[in-house]
């Protein structure tokens, strides 16, 4: 079952030269890891070739993985109606690194590369109006990153003195409790006041004979 | 025990009300009754609600005021515009962007005003207590007389929140607020 | 005679406004009365559904997908289930998918019974409204008896469905269905020949079928366009290739074709419903999958035995770990295609959610459909976008 979209792949990654560095089948879905700077070049290898046909965006996003490089994964999902298939196409990228735009090639690429740039601070170079969307008006810091705390870093109140919304550092009542299951005997991370463990009796000097 | 039963209304001692009322009326042409009893009576048989509908509890909110549970006939109609609104009922989460706008809105509204939380989202952050966006609470904004517990709370529970604030405004009820 | 110089107005469409479904703020650039631009603000109820995830179990998620498009909750709830079950490799037994396909199609007809009425309402005609709202209460009475709450039942779970369904639920739907049929030819005798409803919404919003392709439009809006796709249809996922139903096709691709498509999937579920309470009745057995390390055991077994408290225990504390991969998967929700995109990295909670809502590439080319339309029309276009704001922000 996997043949034909594993030789759909092969095709795709013949036909656009080195713009695709991998094609794989996974869990009968197929993917494509591929280069940036060739990227809106494959996408409209991939709408208007007669064996691909995917003329549908159906979703662009980012994924974070801190532990590497090029952290952020930008991912594309395509759909062809004609001949009833998904494909995905995955690009790696840093904070730095400007991914091309494809809004040129999908009209509805426009807001879900708005979306990747919002959350994650992914660039998108050639982008018609790359600005915040769902976030905050003057929101700072892209809080589906990894190392952007669930909370985040302010919060709103009423004040009744300047007559305004204000900001302010977020204060919990209750700090979000996390639970770490994936270390049964190690323990959890976080001790609780007053579990802390006693210090080490001082070492006797050996004794020499 | 601990429930508490609302005194049924009689209707025999209603209709003896009735007719006493219009006796009186037909013989002497005014009645005698107390102002600020009478100003609550107006209040809150007339308390025209702000539908400010943001999420879910929206949807819950709009099953209030359609034909189960008419919330129409107690006098609560629904009124978009927060120049002729009583009462605001926040229903569903706000988010800090949001949050100006329904200062602006509750600034708007006139005179006796009240607020209804409606939903855990609106109570404290609810679901979304943690997360970055959200207000821990619609009363961090505007104050508010009645909070209405759940998720989404049924309509048959707004409408008690409902019947919750008139009891409020007859017990509290001033001419200056 | 010199040359006038016109400026536009630019006018605030704002958060609070009861013909904008929900928290839209739309900067409308206008010439007098014709919309030249609109400017769609979105983010007011953005709550950040996909981190939260990210920091709960995969059964702890499942009440997020309820909450993101809230007038038909178990269609989001069927998308993860789903995703989460492709990437653990197991198949929900035969009669919860029949449930589910059941309440899937419930949870259809009550996303349309909203969508159409409040269109209607918007557009100045109030009684519909009224009667099909008491026709959604009567569909939340099963939502309430098979889960306990009227609106985000947690009922989709992955493995199947939580529990069966309560005696005589069957018979009552039955008569439901009965009842359903009279009542949508009431509201189309209403709406359909209705002078005014008519003025206010043929050929206003059209779109072109490449035009549907190229903004991602799905769902009854590309349909309405004439394009025959349906998710049911086309990759069918639990019984709905057994289900013998229609898809309605438009022609005009206007705001008046989307209406009638929704009309007519009404009609359509209500057969599908019809033919799963029948499938019901004879097909026996448990509704969601026998294994204990994903499901946990029921509460009376959870009393008695020790192995069926552990896996209580654990399934509960930690959860159940998913093994590591990605997945896309796509449902035909009632205002489209609503796709979860879910990566595990072996653990017990989600590493990434994205959720792809359908609203939100039809919103984005609110801006193309409205040019040069009055500003009344662009609360017709709104309407029959079906927009709700809990899946487009999240």
């Amino acid at each position: 079952m996997a043949e034909p979209l594993q030789e759909l792949g092969d095709h795709i990654a013949q036909s656009t030269g080195d713009a695709v560095t991998t094609a794989y089948v996974r869990l009968g879905e197929l993917m494509l890891d591929a280069r940036p700077d060739r990227l809106v070049a494959l996408i409209t290898f991939l709408r208007d070739d007669p064996r691909c046909l995917f003329k549908q965006l159906i979703d662009v996003c980012g994924v974070d993985w801190p532990e590497r490089e090029k952290r952020f994964d930008v991912v594309y999902n395509l759909l062809s109606l004609k001949n009833n298939q998904r494909v995905r196409i995955k690009v790696a990228t840093d904070e730095a690194t400007p991914v091309p735009s494809v809004a040129s090639v999908f009209s509805s690429a426009g807001w879900f590369e708005r979306e990747a740039y919002d959350l994650y601070g992914v660039w998108f170079s050639d982008h018609p109006d790359l600005r915040r969307i769902l976030t905050d008006y003057g929101f700072e810091g892209h809080p589906l990153r990894k190392d952007f705390p669930l909370t985040g870093f302010v919060e709103v109140r009423w004040d009744d003195v300047q007559k305004r919304v204000v900001y302010e550092p977020v204060k919990l009542t209750q700090e979000f409790r996390r639970f770490d299951f994936l270390s049964p005997w190690e323990g959890a991370h976080q001790v609780l006041p007053g579990d802390e463990k006693a210090p080490a009796p001082p070492q006797e000097q050996a004794k020499t004979s | 025990m601990g429930v508490i039963t609302p005194a049924k209304p009689d209707p025999v001692t209603e209709a003896a009300l009735s007719r006493a009322l219009n006796d009186e009326l037909a013989d002497k042409g005014f009645v005698v009754a107390q102002l600020d009893k009478l100003i609550t009576w107006a209040r809150t048989g007339s308390m025209w609600g702000l539908t400010f509908g943001l999420a879910c509890c929206g949807v819950e909110m709009i099953h209030c005021w359609m034909s189960r549970y008419d919330l129409d006939r107690f006098g609560f109609a629904p009124m978009p515009s927060p120049r002729s609104a009583d009462v605001m009922i926040v229903a569903g989460t706000l988010t800090n962007k949001m949050a100006p706008a329904l200062r602006k809105v509750y600034d708007q509204m006139a005179e006796p005003r009240y607020v209804i939380s409606m939903g855990s989202c609106a109570n404290g952050g609810g679901y979304y207590h943690y997360s970055y966006s959200v207000v821990r609470g619609c009363d961090r904004i505007i104050p508010v007389d009645v909070y209405v517990p759940g998720c989404p709370p049924t309509a048959e529970a707004l409408l008690y929140g409902v019947l919750q604030l008139q009891k409020k405004v007859r017990r509290t009820g001033t001419l200056v607020r | 005679m010199s040359d006038v110089e016109i400026k536009t107005l630019t006018m605030n469409f704002g958060p609070q406004h009861p013909a904008a479904h929900g928290v839209l703020r739309l900067v409308v650039e206008m010439d007098g009365e014709i919309v030249e631009r609109c400017d769609p603000h979105i983010g007011l109820l953005h709550r950040g559904t996909e981190k939260l995830i990210e920091y709960k179990s995969y059964l702890q998620a499942v009440p997020y997908f309820d909450r993101l498009d809230y007038v038909s909750p178990m269609n989001q709830e069927h998308a993860y289930a789903l995703a989460v079950e492709k990437l653990l490799g197991i198949t929900v037994p035969e009669r919860g998918q029949y449930i589910r396909v059941l309440f899937a199609e419930i949870t259809r007809i009550l996303n349309h019974l909203l969508n159409v009425t409040t269109f209607a309402m918007d557009t100045g005609a109030l009684t519909p409204p009224l009667w099909g709202f008491e026709q959604r209460e009567l569909l939340m009475e099963y939502y309430e008896g098979v889960s306990g709450s009227r609106m985000h039942a947690a009922y989709f779970r992955p493995g199947g469905v939580h529990q069966d369904l309560p005696e005589g639920m069957l018979d009552s739907m039955d008569a439901w269905i009965k009842q359903f049929y009279p009542f949508m030819k009431d509201i189309e005798k209403l709406l359909n020949d209705n002078r005014i409803f008519r003025q206010r919404t043929v050929d206003i919003g059209v779109v072109s079928p490449e035009q549907a392709l190229d903004w991602g439009f799905s769902g009854p809006l590309i349909r309405a366009s004439g394009i025959p796709w349906d998710l049911r249809k086309s990759q069918p996922y639990d019984v709905y290739e057994r289900m013998d139903f229609d898809i309605p096709l438009g022609k005009t691709g206007d705001c008046f074709a989307r209406y009638l498509v929704r009309i007519e999937e009404m009609y359509q579920s209500a057969r599908i419903m019809e033919q799963c309470v029948a499938a019901l009745r004879t097909v026996s057995g448990p509704v969601r999958v026998d294994d204990r390390k994903i499901s946990p055991p029921r509460r009376g077994e959870m009393k008695d035995s020790m192995e069926a408290l552990i896996h209580h225990f654990k399934l509960y504390t930690e959860g159940y770990k998913v093994p590591a991969g990605e997945t896309y998967t796509a449902v035909e929700a009632p205002k489209g295609e609503f796709g979860v995109y879910l990566v595990s990295d072996g653990t017990n909670k989600p590493y990434r959610c994205k959720i792809r809502a359908p609203g939100f590439p039809h919103l984005a080319a609110l801006d193309m459909m409205t040019r040069g339309h009055q500003l009344a029309d662009m609360s017709a276009n709104i309407g029959s976008l079906d927009i709700v704001f809990g899946e487009i922000d999240r």
